[in-house]
């Protein structure tokens, strides 16, 4: 890969709009937009929840520096304790525990959920704790493995939001997948960006025999 | 997969609907009694359930589905989110409780384990059996079909442990004739005291759970693919069943944890390692769970 520094640096920061100036172009949202946030996991939510594979998880350290990580299994692998409560499994990763770390310091947690083929989200907030409650594990049992941790969210916010981006991003559209086929694999991109003098396909190689081992 | 339509969904106790499956593509493969299938529901998860209809109905297969409390997402799914006219692929019914003729049987069924027996018993009954049937549950509310029990008399006794207490089946063990077959099907608590109380060779089970159990650490080993000429590596760390789909050979699956008997394979060489709780018969194997003893073991496939 060449670098593309030299293409993209500009010459001062860009500037900044203040919150007020902002909020005065973009005017007021609808009430009905307000309202449709709720405090609880109702019957919809629930029915969404049993259907999405994959969320991704956003949490902040004490400072406020924020992360978001992916999380994905079986269609419903985030359980819905009761209409205030969830709890999402923590399958084997890189052992970095990011999210558990912000946890720690900030238990504030938001999360966006998606439906293959569907162009709303469902996006939950709250707050966030691991448990390693027997019956909550017990819930997260795949191929006889249950996971060592969860993550449970006590529900504040619930909401349905709308499709404009996954209709502006095609993500579902077949034909969006060819962009993968732009990109160099994660071999190659590590083995660069380590300086590794090693073959990028032993690397593949590897990645594809740790994917094989899921839970 | 056979495809069915869902026709019917009713409750038949408290936690447990009654699903009638009607196949969308005209008569559905036969079944005998004892029998169950591999139910896909839409959130990719397989579940296994007993057939608890008429199996002269070739029509429509009839499943009973109490909500598990400590649900993976099956039950769970069943409960909240299936509706009548949803689609659900069924396959074809396999059975590795099958009814053993006897002049006498006593079924023991414990709870939501009255399905597969619900069938067995009324097959005994027409083969001219002395047959009996004891069904055990927590409340009369939480105990599925009593209603239909009812025309069975006295040849039915139904055992309410929050009234009754827990039945003592050594007793029934003693009162049952030395002709007698025993099949039982409920909580594991309740098979691992008919397997107390029963003489093994007359005793036939069916669990809904695999037994916990402690094996001998992992060793890898080669599954060589007979008819493929194929030879598969199985590190320690992966499942036989595992290593051949990584290998490209498409296995039918179901709980991944031996209990269901979908994956069955047939062990032509080697020693195999046993972990299923079906108990496999000779020359077979699951692999989802089994591994070998011999380093190499020779697979048809």
């Amino acid at each position: 890969m060449t670098s593309t520094d030299s293409d993209t640096k500009i010459s001062r920061r860009p500037r900044r709009v203040s919150f007020e100036q902002l909020r005065a172009r973009i005017g007021e949202p609808e009430e009905r937009i307000k309202a449709k946030v709720s405090d609880r996991i109702d019957a919809h939510a629930r029915r969404f929840l049993a259907h999405s594979p994959f969320l991704a998880l956003a949490t902040s350290d004490a400072s406020g520096l924020p992360d978001c990580s992916p999380r994905g299994d079986y269609p419903g692998f985030a359980k819905v304790l009761d209409e205030r409560t969830l709890a999402i499994p923590d399958r084997p990763g890189n052992k970095l525990a990011d999210s558990f770390a912000n946890l720690a310091g900030n238990d504030g947690v938001g999360l966006l959920f998606l439906i293959p083929g569907m162009r709303e989200v469902l996006r939950i907030n709250g707050r966030g704790y691991p448990t390693d409650e027997p019956d909550v594990l017990a819930r997260m049992r795949t191929e006889a493995k249950e996971p060592m941790f969860a993550l449970v969210v006590e529900v504040s916010e619930v909401f349905l939001h709308c499709g404009r981006a996954l209709v502006r991003s095609r993500l579902w559209d077949p034909a969006s997948r060819a962009l993968a086929a732009e990109m160099p694999t994660a071999g190659e991109v590590a083995a660069e960006q380590m300086g590794l003098q090693i073959d990028p396909a032993v690397l593949d190689q590897q990645l594809e025999a740790a994917y094989r081992q899921l839970y | 997969m056979q495809r069915t339509i869902l026709d019917r969904v009713e409750p038949v106790a408290d936690d447990v609907l009654s699903l009638v499956l009607r196949g969308a593509d005209g008569p559905l493969a036969p079944w005998e009694p004892g029998a169950h299938v591999d139910v896909a529901l839409p959130n990719w998860l397989v579940r296994q359930y007993s057939l608890c209809g008429d199996p002269d109905d070739r029509e429509h297969y009839r499943i009973a589905v109490r909500h598990d409390r400590l649900s993976r997402g099956g039950s769970e799914y069943v409960h909240l989110f299936l509706r009548p006219g949803r689609e659900v692929p069924v396959s074809v019914p396999r059975n590795h409780f099958p009814l053993v003729e006897a002049p006498e049987h006593l079924f023991v069924a414990g709870g939501i384990g009255i399905t597969p027996i619900l069938p067995m018993f009324r097959a005994a009954l027409r083969s001219g059996s002395d047959a009996r049937l004891v069904h055990i549950g927590r409340t009369r509310e939480s105990m599925p079909f009593s209603e239909s029990l009812r025309r069975f008399g006295d040849r039915v006794r139904i055992v309410v442990t929050d009234v009754d207490g827990r039945p003592d089946l050594t007793e029934l063990a003693a009162e049952a004739g030395p002709r007698t077959q025993v099949h039982c099907c409920g909580p594991a608590s309740m098979l691992d005291a008919a397997e107390a109380a029963f003489p093994a060779d007359r005793l036939h089970v069916e669990r809904f759970r695999p037994v916990e159990r402690e094996f001998a650490p992992n060793t890898a080993f080669t599954a060589h693919c007979a008819r493929s000429g194929r030879a598969v590596q199985v590190p320690a760390g992966e499942s036989l069943l595992d290593a051949l789909e990584q290998a490209g050979h498409a296995i039918p699956t179901g709980c991944r944890e031996g209990v269901c008997g979908s994956c069955e394979l047939r062990v032509l060489a080697g020693e195999p390692e046993h972990r299923d709780d079906i108990g496999a018969p000779g020359g077979r194997i699951y692999p989802c769970v089994s591994r070998a003893v011999s380093e190499q073991l020779v697979l048809d496939l």
